[in-house]
């Protein structure tokens, strides 16, 4: 064998959307304020996958205005209504869905007033990126003049949403049930190379194709499939949380061991959009599917790398190069047999 | 140490102050001067995001002494730009997306300024090498990476400044990468996490915890610390006025321990005080008398006949078992032409997301018990609050603080309890800090996995049946557990329609730190599982991975492993999209390294040495072969 190796694996996977076996539920409510500017208030919870952006970019595509221009009031438990827990890949689905359907009604009304105000069929009317038409009609005002017109009119252009996601329960024997409402689907290819003197792994290359449903931002899509597969990674080759006898050994990142920018692989992402015909906005979801099948595409391409199979994580250089010996001792011993 | 008199340029202007010169640099300008951009993440010169420039040099401010700073030029993440400006690196990391939760943020800005200052030129893998000192938890590194590069090549002139302005929008901003609005707060430092803030009057607090695995608590006092100058309050289980327990699924967890500790670390007693080193100066007060019991420190152990038992109201030591059931296994596995058995196991992971926990509490003038606090779930924190203080829930308040970085790890209620105890008895606003060893050995981990695996397949690959049994080691508290067997048990064999299957997942309860919920919830390690199976499947029956997967899989019209009927199935698409994606060279499973034809093409990087990467020299002096 060469001293370096390389290899690829595939491994496919697949997650439900919002929370398990169970019925799922958001709020939030939307009002077109002045100036053209909107308000959403909705209890999210920004973790870092760029929640608040999607929401503003949901916000302003349904009541046509700018993204920038969406205040996100998040959350706070006297302040803002229900939309539960930033968890269970559902805050896009859910949360996206309930401040899609609040700002229809809050669009709605105002769309009822200029419709009266223009005499035209409130159907005509079309609101993108801050400017407000009817179509078929020369007729067109900025939504900043919309809301003050509205308002006018007496009224305040607002609306609540909400969204429920319909999973049922598993039966206590045999487990059946309906515990989502969507589904994703994923597949990852990892190319790695095997150091066979020092066990060493690295991963060089890895192809992360996912259903999300609809693609609200690419950028951020990306972001968490980056970050899921390089979670992913770290635990298929390095991360190893240690106990002796119930006390910690590795309570420290000097003994903690994560991933860092040398470890990563040029990692290429394919969206593939399989809309939710059940939500308003088809969109899935993809924070925790991203990193499901990151280990074992790693794993399958150590096999095929250097022929061993690594059946406990993480597959540390040690235990590869423990691996790689056992699989030449046996084949040895073949040899031997058969002479 | 005694005070003296530090003056140095922070940020360009003049500073003097009198401090404890032992004291680390970034107290320093975290406490006294107020500069929270500049955050702690491991305290120990591992992680950077405390990195600031001295004189020049970009340091860990955790690893440094105030007092070596006497004179120096310092300049923080808040110096970088003007008030309400961006500088080019900044915006680069605003146009790609480069900051998720953003407490990683403010030291990789500073990380990529070094290396744009001391070498502008830097190709993309020196640009890594360079930027290897600091952690990400959140983006997996490639687009920050990426800004880097962008400004490198606007800086350098190599690209015209306009590469940083936003995307026109098309017709919609639904597919649109609109940058992210939070961005500009992150990459200047000027978002205010938890432990980056302030109240008037404020108490600091610092938790007593449980050098024991699994002990009776015989007696604590308490009086020792409280008699001391500062401390404002201790707090211990006897404070509790409602229904102490909390757990995403059973509230078998009390907000400190209740006459037994579980785990190394499970909090016992917490203290506040007028100053954070007087909370824990007063920790060494307080005498607790412990009679240690055997322990429990591997799952198998847990279910055997005599074991000890960590809960009374689980006997058998078990948190969930859940069971699916589908067609006939034994039908099945007679009609296989190949059965496969394996086992396979998956470890315990830290969450290790960059913020370490921390929160705020206070009562307000309509008597709300208020806290603030990164958590993933304070709908569910208010209601169980309001049950462990014994108050309405409207007069229970949770706000949610910037979440710098969670994967499920902040979805426990591990401290707020506390600090709305010590809030409650103190009337003044409480804050606490985890250290980064606090908040690895007190928070949940994912659930390490055993998973024993039989297949039955015929010759082409089709799956006639499964058995996958997984046994979790829970630890102390239930956490997640049970939804974490939940959702391992069903997502269990795969995206793959098998008529028949046994499933089954067990948690149990242990000694070791608690298991709960981790980004997949149980996903991961089930799957992990599975395509480990389909390619061992593959390689048996000289089949191509993909293929083996193509016979198998889910379908519209599918009935999944818990018998529900799929309207559609996008698995054939993805699959076809990877193969494509990577230019898959199709055949069986097998050792092909060396012989297939697809690899070190596109999309793959060139492996790396370490120290092999600096083209141009690390600092003025020295360069690095
Ligand atoms: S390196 Fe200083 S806080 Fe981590
Ligand atoms: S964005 Fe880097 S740690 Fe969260």
């Amino acid at each position: 064998m060469q001293r370096k190796m390389r290899g690829r694996g595939v491994a496919a996977s697949w997650y439900g959307i919002a929370r398990t076996a169970t019925v799922d539920r958001a709020g939030a409510w939307a009002e077109l304020d002045d100036g053209g500017t909107a308000k959403v208030v909705t209890g999210v919870t920004e973790i870092g996958e760029g929640i608040l952006t999607v929401l503003a970019q949901i916000a302003a595509e349904e009541l046509g205005i700018r993204p920038e221009d969406v205040t996100i009031g998040d959350n706070d438990t006297a302040r803002s209504p229900e939309a539960a827990h930033a968890g269970a890949t559902r805050q896009t689905y859910m949360i996206g869905n309930s401040v899609a359907l609040a700002c229809r009604e809050a669009k709605a009304r105002l769309f009822t007033e200029i419709a009266a105000h223009w005499e035209v069929d409130a159907g005509s009317l079309v609101a993108f990126d801050g400017e407000l038409r009817a179509e078929g009609t020369n007729l067109a005002m900025t939504m900043a003049e919309a809301v003050d017109l509205c308002k006018r009119r007496g009224v305040v252009p607002v609306g609540a949403g909400h969204f429920t996601s319909h999973g049922t329960g598993l039966d206590p024997e045999d487990g059946s049930g309906a515990p989502w409402q969507a589904y994703v689907f994923g597949t990852q290819v990892a190319e790695v190379e095997v150091d066979t003197v020092t066990g060493e792994v690295q991963v060089l290359g890895l192809w992360a194709a996912h259903d999300v449903g609809r693609v609200i931002n690419p950028r951020g899509v990306e972001g968490q499939i980056e970050g899921g597969v390089v979670q992913g990674l770290g635990q298929a080759l390095m991360e190893d949380y240690q106990t002796a006898n119930g006390h910690p050994v590795t309570h420290g990142f000097a003994k903690y061991i994560l991933p860092t920018a040398l470890d990563v692989p040029e990692i290429t992402s394919i969206l593939v959009e399989d809309p939710d015909p059940l939500s308003p906005l088809g969109a899935k979801g993809i924070g925790e599917p991203a990193l499901v099948p990151t280990a074992p595409a790693i794993i399958n391409a150590i096999h095929d790398a250097v022929g061993v199979r690594i059946r406990s994580l993480p597959a540390t250089p040690e235990k590869v190069l423990a691996a790689i010996a056992e699989k030449q001792a046996r084949a040895a011993g073949a040899r031997e047999a058969a002479e | 140490m005694p005070e003296m008199t530090l003056d140095m340029r922070v940020n360009g202007r003049k500073v003097t102050r009198r401090a404890d010169p032992g004291q680390r640099l970034l107290d320093f300008l975290r406490d006294e001067l107020n500069l929270t951009g500049t955050k702690e993440g491991c305290g120990a010169g591992e992680c950077g995001t405390c990195s600031v420039f001295v004189d020049g040099k970009l340091v860990k401010s955790c690893l440094m002494p105030v007092a070596k700073a006497q004179g120096a030029d310092i300049q923080t993440v808040e110096g970088l730009a003007r008030p309400g400006e961006l500088e080019a690196i900044q915006k680069a990391f605003h146009k790609t997306g480069a900051s998720q939760c953003g407490y990683c943020i403010p030291g990789m800005v500073m990380a990529a300024t070094s290396v744009l200052r001391e070498a502008p030129e830097a190709s993309l893998d020196e640009i890594k090498e360079r930027m290897g000192g600091n952690i990400c938890r959140c983006t997996g590194y490639s687009k920050i990476i990426e800004a880097v590069a962008l400004a490198r090549d606007v800086v350098t002139g190599r690209a015209s400044p306009a590469v940083l302005e936003p995307e026109g929008v098309g017709d919609s901003y639904i597919g649109h990468n609109v940058r992210r609005l939070d961005a500009p707060s992150k990459v200047t430092g000027r978002l205010k996490y938890a432990g980056d803030m302030v109240m008037p009057g404020m108490l600091h607090m610092a938790v007593l915890r449980s050098p024991h695995p699994h002990a009776e608590i015989v007696s604590i006092d308490t009086s020792g610390a409280e008699a001391m100058e500062g401390v404002a309050c201790v707090i211990t289980a006897d404070d509790v006025p409602g229904k102490d327990g909390f757990g995403v699924f059973v509230h078998d967890q009390p907000v400190m321990a209740r006459g037994k500790v579980r785990h190394v670390g499970e909090a016992v007693a917490a203290i506040a005080a007028e100053d954070a080193a007087t909370a824990r100066r007063a920790l060494a007060k307080i005498r607790v008398e412990y009679r240690e019991l055997p322990g429990l420190f591997d799952p198998e152990d847990a279910l055997k006949p005599g074991a000890p038992v960590i809960h009374d109201y689980a006997p058998d030591n078990v948190v969930k078992h859940i069971p699916i059931r589908k067609g006939d296994v034994d039908k099945g596995f007679a009609e296989a032409d190949l059965i496969l058995e394996d086992e396979f196991s998956t470890q315990q992971v830290e969450h290790a997301y960059l913020e370490p926990e921390a929160g705020l509490a206070y009562v307000d003038a309509d008597d709300v018990v208020t806290v603030i606090s990164p958590s993933q779930n304070i709908t569910h924190h208010r209601h169980m609050l309001s049950e462990i203080i014994a108050k309405p829930i409207n007069k229970v308040r949770f706000i949610m603080s910037p979440v710098g970085g969670g994967f499920g790890g902040k979805e426990d209620m591990i401290y707020q309890g506390m600090l709305a105890l010590a809030a409650m008895k103190t009337d003044r606003p409480v804050r606490l800090v985890f250290t980064r060893e606090e908040s690895i050995i007190a928070s949940a981990k994912r659930h390490p996995s055993r998973v024993k695996y039989r297949m039955g397949l015929k010759n082409d690959g089709r799956i006639t049946a499964i058995r996958f049994e997984m046994l979790s080691d829970g630890g102390a508290y239930g956490m997640s557990s049970e939804g974490v067997m939940r959702k391992a048990a069903i997502l269990s064999c795969g995206p793959y329609e098998v008529e028949n299957l046994q499933v089954d997942t067990t948690a149990v309860y242990t000694n070791n730190t608690p298991s709960g919920a981790f980004r997949t919830f149980g996903g991961m390690q089930a799957q992990f599982a599975t395509e480990s199976m389909m390619d061992i499947a593959a390689e048996r029956l000289g089949l191509d991975p993909f293929e083996i997967r193509r016979r198998n899989m889910m379908r519209a019209g599918s009935l999944t492993h818990t018998q529900q009927r799929l309207t559609s199935a996008s698995i054939d698409r993805v699959l076809e999209a990877a193969e494509q994606a990577s230019r898959w060279e199709p055949g069986p499973v097998g050792m092909r390294g060396p012989t297939r034809g697809d690899l070190g093409g596109p999309g793959t990087r060139a492996p790396c040495t370490l120290g092999a990467r600096f083209e141009t020299p690390k600092d003025s002096k020295e360069r690095v072969a």
